[in-house]
C-alpha cells in the first residue's frame, strides 16, 4: 500500500536527478528574484485580552477528507474536527526548518502539557498533524514520530496521513495552506518542502476560528483563544464562565 | 522505480503552488516572503478612462526585470470590464491573489498572480462587499492569515464619512465587520472615518487612519475645496485597536486627514508614522513609557498654506527613511528618519505634473510613481499625466529608468503598485 521510506544513497541521487527534470517539466526552471525572508521568533510584548472577553472569527468551515493514522486506520478528518476544540497543523516528519515544523511542534507540546494541567480543558482539546508528503511519511513513519510524543487520553495528539495527492491537495487548497518545493542554486529540487507555517484553531462545530502564522504563534494568545471557545462552549450550554 | 513516488509527489505540489512573491515595505507582516532581489513586474491598478481603450478599470502587468527584453513595457493587461474607480489592492497572505477594489462600485476584483505573475487572471469578483458589510468604498486590503481585512471610506445608509472594516475569508465569504468608532476612547472622542490600517503583531496593535465619505471623493476636488461644510466632513483621528479582540482602545487626535499608515519595520522600533493630507504634516504614533500610545507631529511637508496634499509615503525597509509623494505640485520628497521625533527632509524633486502612489524596493534602490489621485481629484488638460515612472535611487538622486505612458498606451488612470516575481 504504501513504499518503505525513501532508501539512501545511489537510489536517492538517481531519483533526484528524475525528479529534478519532473519539476522543470511541470514547473518551469527556477528564477532568483526572491530571496526570502530569514523566519524569526514571534515577538510578543503585549499582554493578550482575557479569555472569554472577546469573540473569535468564524473563518470558514474546516474540510473533510479521509485521511490515515499511524496504526494503519482510516480516519474521517471531519470526526476529527467537530466535538472537541481542534488545533491542527501540517508537517512532514523530515523538516529541519527551525521556524518550520519543529517550531510548531515544540510549541505544540509546550500548549499541550499546558492545557494538561487545566482539568476544565481535559478532554474537551485535541491536536491534529497531518503530513505533507504522504509518499515519504507513511503510517509506519507517523508511529514512530508519533511515538516521541507522550500518549494521554485527555487531550489526543492524532498524526495522520494522506493514501496520496489526490487526497491530500484539496485539504490544503481548501485550508489556503501554501507549500512548494525548494531549488538549489542550479535550480534542481532540494528534499525540502516550503511551506507557510500556519495552525488552524477549530472550534467542536467544525468552524477555523483563528489561523496563527509564524507572527502570531505567542503561546499565551493561543492558550487564551482556546479557553475562549472553552468558555464559548460553556456559555452555549447555559454554564456562564 | 516505487520509491520515486517521493519525488513525484513533491513535483505535484510544485506544480500545485505555483510562486509568486512581493513587494516592498508596506505589506502585511503576514505575507511569507518578501522580494529582497530584483521584483521582475508591477502591477497598476488602473481606472478606466471613459473612451480610451475599452474604458475600463484594469489590472496592468509590467515588465520591470532589467534582464528582460521587454523591460519597461506593458506585457499583459485584465479588464474586468467595468469603470467603478480602481484604487488600491492588497495580496493574500499567501500572495497567490491580489485583491484589488473600487471605490465607485465596491466591487472586489480578485486576480490569480501566482499562477504565472506575467499574465494575471480575474478569477473571482465579490459583489457583496456593501450588502454584507454596510459600507461602500473598500480602500486597504491587508492580509491577515487565512483572510483579507478590508478598510473602507464609506458607508451606504448616508454615504458620509463613517465606515469601518470587513473581513473575508481567502475564499471570498464574508466573515466579519467592525464599524469604526465614534464614541469617546482614551479621552479623545471617534469621529467614524477610516482610511488605510497596519498591524503590529509583535504589540497586538491594528492602527486605522481616516479620511472622508463616498459624498466627498466622488465629487471634484475644486468643489469639494469650494464648499466649506464638505471641508469639515475629513477625518481627524487614528484608532489604536486591540488586535486579537478588534477592540479600538485608544482614539488619537490627528487632525487634516491621516492617510497611509507605516509601522517601522526595525525589530524593536514601536512606532508608525503617517502623513495629514489637509494639513501636510507628518505624524508619529509611538508608545510611550506607560504603554500608552501617543500621537504627535513631528514634521511639515512642503509649505502646508499651498495644501501641497501629501498623499503617499514608502518607508525604508531600517525604518530610517521615508518617501513622500505631494499630488498638488508632483513633489517626491525624501526624508531622513534617523530620529523619528525629528524627520528632516534630505531630497525633493518634482517627478510628474501630479503624483501619487510612491513605492521603493525592499533595498531602496528602485523607486516607482504612478500619477492618479482620484477619478474625479486628478488634474485636467495638460496637467493631467497618467503614467507610471521607474527611478534608480542612489541615495543623493532620483534618476529615470523607464516610463510607460498611460494615456498613450490607452490604459488610463495609473493608481496602486504591488510588485511580484517568479520564484
Amino acid at each position: 500500500m504504501w513504499a518503505r521510506p525513501a532508501a539512501g544513497g545511489r537510489a536517492v541521487a538517481a531519483l533526484r536527478l528524475v525528479a529534478g527534470a519532473l519539476l522543470c517539466w511541470l514547473g518551469g526552471t527556477a528564477h532568483a528574484a526572491a530571496d526570502p525572508t530569514p523566519a524569526h521568533a514571534p515577538q510578543m510584548q503585549f499582554v493578550p485580552p482575557a479569555p472569554g472577553s472577546y469573540q473569535l472569527q468564524r473563518i470558514q468551515r474546516a474540510p473533510d477528507a479521509v485521511l490515515v493514522d499511524a496504526q494503519y486506520r482510516q480516519r474521517r478528518l471531519a470526526n476529527l474536527t467537530r466535538d472537541k476544540v481542534t488545533l491542527l497543523t501540517f508537517f512532514y516528519t523530515y523538516c529541519t526548518d527551525a521556524w518550520g515544523c519543529p517550531f510548531a511542534r515544540q510549541l505544540m507540546g509546550g500548549l499541550r502539557e499546558q492545557l494538561l494541567a487545566r482539568p476544565q480543558a481535559a478532554g474537551r482539546v485535541r491536536f491534529v498533524s497531518i503530513s505533507f508528503d504522504p509518499t515519504h511519511d507513511t503510517p509506519e513513519v507517523l508511529r514512530l514520530h508519533a511515538g516521541q510524543v507522550p500518549a494521554d487520553s485527555r487531550l489526543p495528539w492524532e498524526f495522520l496521513t494522506a493514501r496520496g495527492m489526490r487526497e491530500l491537495l484539496p485539504l490544503l487548497d481548501d485550508l489556503g495552506q501554501d507549500v512548494r518545493v525548494e531549488y538549489d542554486d542550479g535550480g534542481r529540487p532540494m528534499r525540502t518542502i516550503n511551506h507557510m507555517l500556519k495552525l488552524f484553531l477549530i472550534d467542536r462545530d467544525g468552524v477555523v476560528r483563528e489561523i496563527y502564522a509564524l507572527d502570531y504563534l505567542h503561546p499565551a494568545t493561543m492558550l487564551n483563544d482556546i479557553e475562549t471557545l472553552l468558555v464559548e462552549e460553556r456559555r452555549a450550554l447555559g454554564g456562564g464562565r | 522505480m516505487k520509491p520515486s513516488r517521493h519525488f513525484l509527489a513533491l513535483a505535484v505540489i510544485a506544480a500545485f503552488a505555483g510562486g509568486v512573491y512581493a513587494d516592498e515595505t508596506c505589506n502585511s507582516p503576514y505575507m511569507s516572503k518578501l522580494i529582497k532581489g530584483q521584483e521582475e513586474f508591477v502591477h497598476v491598478w488602473t481606472l478606466g478612462v471613459e473612451g480610451l481603450g475599452d474604458g475600463s478599470d484594469k489590472l496592468v502587468t509590467i515588465d520591470v526585470n532589467p534582464r528582460s527584453r521587454n523591460y519597461g513595457r506593458v506585457v499583459h493587461s485584465v479588464s474586468v470590464h467595468a469603470r467603478g474607480e480602481a484604487h488600491h489592492m492588497g495580496f493574500t497572505d499567501d500572495r497567490r491573489y491580489l485583491w484589488a477594489g473600487g471605490l465607485g462600485n465596491s466591487q472586489i476584483y480578485v486576480f490569480d498572480v501566482g499562477s504565472d505573475p506575467a499574465r494575471p487572471r480575474l478569477v473571482r469578483t465579490i459583489g457583496d462587499f456593501v450588502e454584507r458589510s454596510g459600507y461602500v468604498g473598500p480602500h486597504t486590503y491587508y492580509a491577515m492569515p487565512g483572510r483579507m481585512l478590508v478598510g473602507a471610506l464609506s458607508n451606504s445608509a448616508d454615504k458620509g464619512g463613517a465606515t469601518g472594516m470587513a473581513v473575508y475569508n481567502n475564499k471570498g465569504e464574508f466573515v466579519a465587520r467592525y464599524d469604526m468608532p465614534k464614541g469617546e476612547v482614551g479621552g479623545v472622542v471617534g469621529d467614524g472615518y477610516g482610511y488605510d490600517l497596519a498591524i503590529n503583531p509583535a504589540k497586538n496593535a491594528l492602527l486605522t487612519s481616516s479620511f472622508t465619505g463616498i459624498d466627498n471623493y466622488r465629487r471634484s476636488l475644486g468643489e469639494v475645496v469650494g464648499d466649506p461644510a464638505a471641508m469639515k466632513r475629513f477625518g481627524n483621528t487614528m484608532v489604536l485597536w486591540d488586535h486579537k479582540a478588534m477592540k479600538p482602545v485608544q482614539i488619537l487626535s490627528v487632525p487634516g486627514a491621516p492617510l497611509e499608515i507605516r509601522w517601522s519595520l526595525k525589530p524593536g522600533d514601536n512606532w508608525a508614522i503617517t502623513a495629514a493630507a489637509l494639513t501636510s504634516k507628518l505624524w508619529l504614533v509611538k508608545q510611550d513609557a506607560d504603554g500608552k500610545w501617543q500621537a504627535k507631529e513631528v514634521g511639515t511637508i512642503g509649505d502646508p498654506a499651498k495644501i501641497p496634499l501629501p498623499v503617499d509615503i514608502s518607508i525604508t525597509a531600517d525604518g530610517r527613511g521615508l518617501w513622500v509623494n505631494t499630488f498638488m505640485d508632483g513633489m517626491t520628497r525624501y526624508f531622513d528618519l534617523s530620529n523619528p521625533e525629528q524627520p528632516k527632509q534630505t531630497y525633493a524633486k518634482r517627478t510628474g505634473k501630479q503624483v501619487n502612489m510612491i513605492s521603493q524596493s525592499w533595498d531602496g534602490r528602485r523607486v516607482y510613481i504612478t500619477s492618479s489621485l482620484l477619478e474625479r481629484w486628478d488634474k485636467a488638460g495638460e496637467d493631467n499625466e497618467q503614467f507610471l515612472r521607474a527611478f534608480h535611487w542612489d541615495g543623493k538622486e532620483l534618476t529615470p529608468a523607464f516610463e510607460v505612458d498611460f494615456t498613450k498606451e490607452k490604459l488610463g488612470r495609473a493608481h496602486h503598485m504591488k510588485f511580484s516575481a517568479r520564484s
